[in-house]
């Protein structure tokens, strides 16, 4: 038996095959490192691998949003960026004594993010001048609409009645208004995220969001009973099912402030619309979003959902015993 | 048969082989130009590029603004110094993050967070690291006999005392240890991290020369509570809760100038004052009513609101523990 050929012959059929791999491994680096050399001005040098690149990709925007926003210390928002897309954030609200409270510091939160437009939807019959004139002094960019919830699907008292899901008709109002603006099949950028005015928002949130291609999700804190609910992400960046206790077989268990819809896809489905009747309670977000994606398009944000990054806060309702029946306090003082 | 296999396999390798190594001239060709596949990542590129073309002309433009500025080079603004006692529960970091948002718009404000706890937790630690706000950050625990426990109703012990008063405590130690006039200079102000404020409410507390007033709303059980004017002065309180109360107005509701905790060494809160009289009980030895400052346009607009955060519910969380399937812990919250 030639030995010798047998190991040539190995040899030959190995050898090809580990440079191919080699050079075509080389190759993805080297597109980028070639671009890196006209930031290499810039005083930032990369050659890592292709895995530590992305990271620093990604820590160099965040540096970027970050250096921003400490050199802005006025109550402005950021300077309009051409590049970064518009989030426009949907916010129900209704008047109740804390409302001021919470759009303020709402607000304050807002006032911190980079190209975002704020549509304001009031449940009321008209625009109140209370939000009227909050708006104006915010100097954010911003939408005020109203649309009146009738009274028959309104929530009574203060029970939670799971067949009339809140906020919902001036949700939708807020949708119509982004498709009678932009145009059916327009294609503009944009992301489109609901805020209601009592929860907890963190500035890295924003920014996580706005790389949505369809839909978005992240964990979000204090719902379901749970300290969070998220969604289960697999190895391979996947979402496969909901980490929550109350129905995890909703068809999207998820949590309002929960997931970013890309303004494409709301443009591209006009039919898409919160369901207002017959809904189950939990299953509102489900009722839009079925309709715009399925599980596998999910883009799993904040660390492949490992980090909290919004807090579903509720306010105490204030209690308001000593203004008895006639009211002790001036009513002309607006809180 | 033997020679005839040899010679096939012999040709099977060369054939091989030539298509192996065609296939890596092609490839280092490939190398050579510029590569197309790798386009996943080039937008990315091209973004970045662009959004750092945008940051250099911004910070161009604050430059030249900022340059324009000099000649009328104005006082420096009295700096706020805001403490923030604060307590490890659930809403903290959801508490602490929105306030810092608020702070980031006051200019020359300094936060003093001093936690309930025998030392500094990383929770807090790290919000305050990533605010991007100018910072203290203290610890001072509560006693156990002075500490509200479980099923306690929140107005059982007065909160926030020992916090408040080692805030004090640090800023009198600071402000000894760089003497200068200027250092002075400033306003204290006690924030807690549950509140609502706005904008507006800091830049009229920066003028304040001893201990200035404004209302605060939806507290003491009404809309609001606040002092009431006549004639620039404070006269009494209009408030439904005991208004025979020396200062009877909320935590949120007054500031005082740095000067006069600085030459009132001694004063503090006294955590044995009756229900209410917390505010009282430090404000007695400082200031009379006479002497108060009115602010937010004499008393007349609520420029910060008392709310409180609802305990979030964990029914099924404390559920899933019992059967040791909790969330996990790892995920700070």
């Amino acid at each position: 038996m030639p030995k010798r050929r047998d190991i040539v012959a190995i040899v030959l059929i190995v050898l090809p095959w580990t440079l191919l791999i080699t050079v075509w491994h080389q190759s993805a680096i080297t597109p980028l490192l070639a671009t890196q050399k006209d930031d290499r001005r810039d005083g930032r040098s990369n050659s890592r691998n292709t895995f530590a690149l992305k990271e620093s990709c990604s820590l160099q925007n965040r540096d970027i949003v970050e250096v921003v926003r400490t050199e802005y210390v006025y109550s402005r928002p950021p300077p309009w960026s051409d590049v970064l897309p518009t989030i426009h954030v949907i916010t129900p609200t209704y008047s109740r004594p804390v409302q001021k409270a919470e759009l303020t510091r709402l607000t304050n939160t807002l006032l911190h993010v980079p190209n975002l437009h704020w549509l304001l939807v009031e449940d009321s019959q008209r625009r109140t001048t209370l939000v009227g004139r909050l708006l104006h002094e915010t100097g954010l960019n911003y939408t005020h609409l109203n649309v009146e919830t009738p009274r028959n699907y309104k929530v009574r008292g203060d029970t939670r009645d799971p067949r009339i899901p809140r906020g919902t008709i001036q949700r939708n109002l807020a949708l119509r208004w982004l498709r009678e603006t932009f145009g059916v099949n327009s294609s503009q950028s944009g992301i489109v995220y609901f805020a209601d005015d009592d929860n907890t928002y963190s500035l890295e949130l924003f920014e996580e969001m706005r790389s949505t291609k369809k839909v978005s999700v992240w964990p979000v804190a204090f719902v379901g009973g749970l300290r969070y609910e998220s969604p289960k992400v697999n190895t391979l960046g996947k979402v496969y099912g909901w980490k929550t206790v109350f129905d995890p077989h909703r068809p999207f268990a998820i949590d309002m402030a929960g997931f970013a819809v890309n303004l494409r896809l709301i443009l591209a489905k006009p039919q898409a619309y919160f369901k207002l009747r017959g809904v189950k309670g939990g299953y509102q977000e489900s009722s839009l979003l079925r309709e715009l994606v399925t599980l596998s398009d999910l883009e799993p944000k904040a660390a492949n959902c490992t980090k909290v990054l919004v807090w579903h806060t509720r306010t105490e309702k204030p209690v308001l015993i000593n203004e008895g029946k006639k009211g002790f306090t001036d009513s002309n003082v607006e809180i | 048969m033997a020679t005839r296999m040899k010679l096939k396999l012999k040709t099977v390798f060369v054939l091989y082989f030539m298509v192996s190594l065609m296939g890596l001239v092609y490839a280092l060709m490939q190398l050579g130009q510029r590569c197309d596949c790798a386009e996943h990542d080039m937008p990315k590129d091209r973004t970045i590029s662009r959004l750092r073309g945008e940051l250099h002309r911004f910070q161009e433009q604050i430059r030249k603004s900022e340059a324009t500025k000099q000649p009328q080079k104005q006082p420096a603004k009295p700096t706020i110094f805001v403490i923030t006692p604060t307590y490890a529960r659930l809403v903290q970091k959801a508490e602490l993050t929105r306030l810092s948002h608020t702070f980031l718009h006051v200019p020359q404000l300094h936060w003093i967070v001093v936690e309930d706890s025998p030392h500094k937790t990383p929770l807090v630690s790290d919000l305050l690291l990533k605010s991007g706000l100018t910072y203290t950050h203290l610890h001072m625990p509560t006693a156990k006999d002075r500490k509200l426990q479980e099923g306690d109703p929140s107005w059982l012990k007065p909160r926030g005392v020992e916090q408040r008063n080692e805030g004090l405590r640090w800023l009198r130690e600071d402000r000894r240890a760089q003497p200068g006039g200027d250092n002075q200079q400033g306003v204290v102000y006690f924030a807690d991290d549950d509140n609502t404020y706005s904008l507006q409410i800091f830049e009229e507390m920066r003028s304040t020369q001893r201990v200035s007033v404004w209302p605060v709303g939806l507290v003491g059980g009404m809309k609001y509570e606040r002092p009431v004017i006549e004639g620039g002065k404070v006269v009494r309180f209009h408030t439904g809760w005991r208004p025979s109360r020396p200062f009877p107005m909320d935590m949120a509701g007054f500031a005082l100038s740095l000067k006069l905790v600085l030459a009132n060494p001694e004063s503090c809160f006294d955590g044995d004052a009756p229900m209410g009289f917390l505010e009282s009980s430090f404000l007695q030895g400082l200031v009379t009513m006479d002497e108060l400052e009115p602010k937010a346009d004499n008393c007349s607009k609520v420029l910060v609101w008392h709310t409180r955060t609802e305990k979030p519910k964990m029914k099924r969380e404390e559920a899933l523990q019992a059967q040791g399937l909790g969330s996990d812990r790892a995920v700070e919250v």
